[in-house]
């Protein structure tokens, strides 16, 4: 009796915790990933010279996928504050540039690597971990999506790549450049960068 | 009974909130470098406002005057300050030059011709194969941590890869039925379990990224791994370097997407290999004690973090 009653009573607690999360960023996310892979796996933009239309739509997904702005702001963390709101919004137009241009290619060189959405960790009321992992043939990568409620919607705004926060890795690099050099100087390097690319 | 405890674990948890709620512990990692004056702690009153005023212009609110906690130390992700000192810099960076010019005018060509010879299935066995003769190291591991179900997996997948695995080609132990998987560890972790801090970056000629700390990892493999015992030494390092060639084979493009992706490579692979080595030994603390709430983990005082730069 005891027994039936602690099952009936868990079954009733996750009842009535599940619906609050309702797995939105999982969900969200896994329905952003598959509609890369849908334009990646699409036959009619197989060929080369589709490659600029399938950039076009994978910057769209990639729009709606991640929140730019809280992304630069944490690579940036109190280093935000010294560059003035021209210079923020420049920063996050270069930074953008510089992702999509070192990871497009390896985004688009898929070839049918299964995904696996295996776990959501809601960590506090507006911040979530998605854990994923994508199984080629010879290894399997981890992928961890971090998300943040802003506006109604999850969105992305930073990728831990095998146990690497990206966020983290450009933050450690901007804080180096910022503790020598000025914003100007900072975006001078990031216009290069993304010219250079 | 069971049934009893498991329902006052979970209450105990959803009361507690899941994960942790923002704390001011995690707040308590000052860091040497920063300015006062620049981190903003909004209060909630100024915040509220703006989120419910920004609905059409959130990209100018958001980026220009919303000035949440800049530092996110109570970020639900309380990890977020991961850094080494590195009073070596210099010749650190001398020696990122050298092995990244080995990596591309040797490594990466050889095991681009190798990959055109021998076929992906062979290339993965091979890596079971070095794999598998690295087990002296991990059971060593294990035990030093006191993790004897570790090792007794090891142990087990030792002898069933050894004999069912074709002397370790295969890797039948780690299918869906055995389920012994590779115990992810190494003596480096081991000391970093037992709180012993990274200290500073050093990159080793050929070996690469390291620290003091996980320097005993070669040191370690000198004596523990077989390859190592083959004579005459010369041909000891022949086989190291055809596995090196091996597993480069199976990651050609990693390095470059990072290298490609870094706004300056040297400082990206360090911090790369900071947060990566870190997080391992957290993985393998969180093994260790799974009663733990995880967020203890990284909220506490965490002496493998190096915070106070030497």
């Amino acid at each position: 009796m005891k027994r039936q009653l602690a099952g009936l009573s868990i079954l009733v607690l996750f009842l009535f915790s599940l619906p609050v999360y309702a797995g939105a960023p999982l969900n969200t996310t896994q329905v952003n990933v598959n509609k890369v892979l849908d334009v990646l796996r699409d036959p009619k933009l197989k060929s080369e010279s589709a490659k600029e239309t399938k950039k076009q739509k994978l910057r769209s997904i990639y729009k709606g996928m991640f929140n730019e702005i809280e992304f630069s702001r944490r690579t940036l963390a109190r280093n935000w504050s010294k560059l003035n709101t021209a210079q923020q919004e420049e920063f996050i137009q270069l930074f953008e540039q510089v992702l999509e241009k070192a990871y497009i290619d390896k985004i688009l060189s898929y070839t049918n690597e299964k995904i696996d959405f295996y776990k959501e960790s809601v960590n506090s009321e507006t911040q979530a971990e998605v854990q994923t992992k994508v199984i080629t043939s010879s290894k399997e990568i981890p992928i961890f999506y971090r998300l943040i409620l802003k506006d109604g919607a999850w969105k992305v705004y930073d990728v831990v790549v095998e146990n690497v926060s990206l966020v983290q890795n450009y933050r450690t690099q901007f804080n180096d450049i910022l503790a020598k050099n000025t914003p100007e100087q900072l975006l001078e390097i990031l216009r290069k960068k993304v010219k250079a690319q | 009974m069971k049934y009893f405890l498991f329902l006052i674990v979970l209450c105990t948890f959803i009361a507690v909130g899941c994960a942790h709620s923002p704390r001011p512990t995690s707040t308590a990692q000052p860091s040497a470098k920063s300015s006062p004056q620049l981190v903003m702690v909004a209060s909630n009153a100024e915040q509220i406002p703006l989120q419910s005023t920004d609905t059409q212009d959130k990209s100018k609110s958001g980026s220009a005057t919303d000035n949440q906690d800049l530092d996110y130390t109570n970020d639900a992700f309380g990890e977020e300050r991961v850094e080494i000192a590195d009073p070596l810099e210099p010749f650190n960076r001398a020696m990122h030059q050298f092995n990244d010019k080995l990596y591309f005018w040797a490594l990466k060509p050889v095991a681009q011709e190798y990959n055109k010879v021998v076929p992906e299935d062979a290339r993965v066995s091979v890596r079971n194969l070095f794999s598998n003769l690295g087990f002296p190291a991990r059971f060593l591991s294990c035990l030093l941590q006191a993790d004897f179900s570790g090792a007794a997996t090891e142990f087990g997948r030792f002898t069933i890869n050894t004999v069912w695995g074709i002397g370790g080609l295969l890797d039948p132990s780690s299918n869906k039925e055995l389920d012994l998987q590779k115990q992810d560890t190494d003596l480096g972790q081991t000391l970093g379990v037992y709180g012993v801090g990274q200290g500073f970056y050093i990159v080793w000629p050929i070996f690469g990224p390291s620290s003091p700390r996980d320097s005993i990892n070669p040191v370690g493999d000198f004596f523990l791994y077989p390859v190592s015992y083959i004579t005459p030494w010369y041909a000891s390092w022949g086989v190291r370097g055809y596995e090196e060639v091996n597993n480069t084979s199976l990651r050609i493009g990693d390095y470059e997407s990072l290298k490609d992706a870094a706004i300056d490579p040297y400082v990206a692979l360090r911090d790369a290999y900071v947060q990566y080595r870190l997080k391992k030994v957290k993985a393998r603390r969180a093994k260790l004690e799974p009663s733990k709430p995880q967020g203890e983990n990284s909220t506490t005082a965490d002496p493998v973090l190096p915070k106070k730069e030497l």
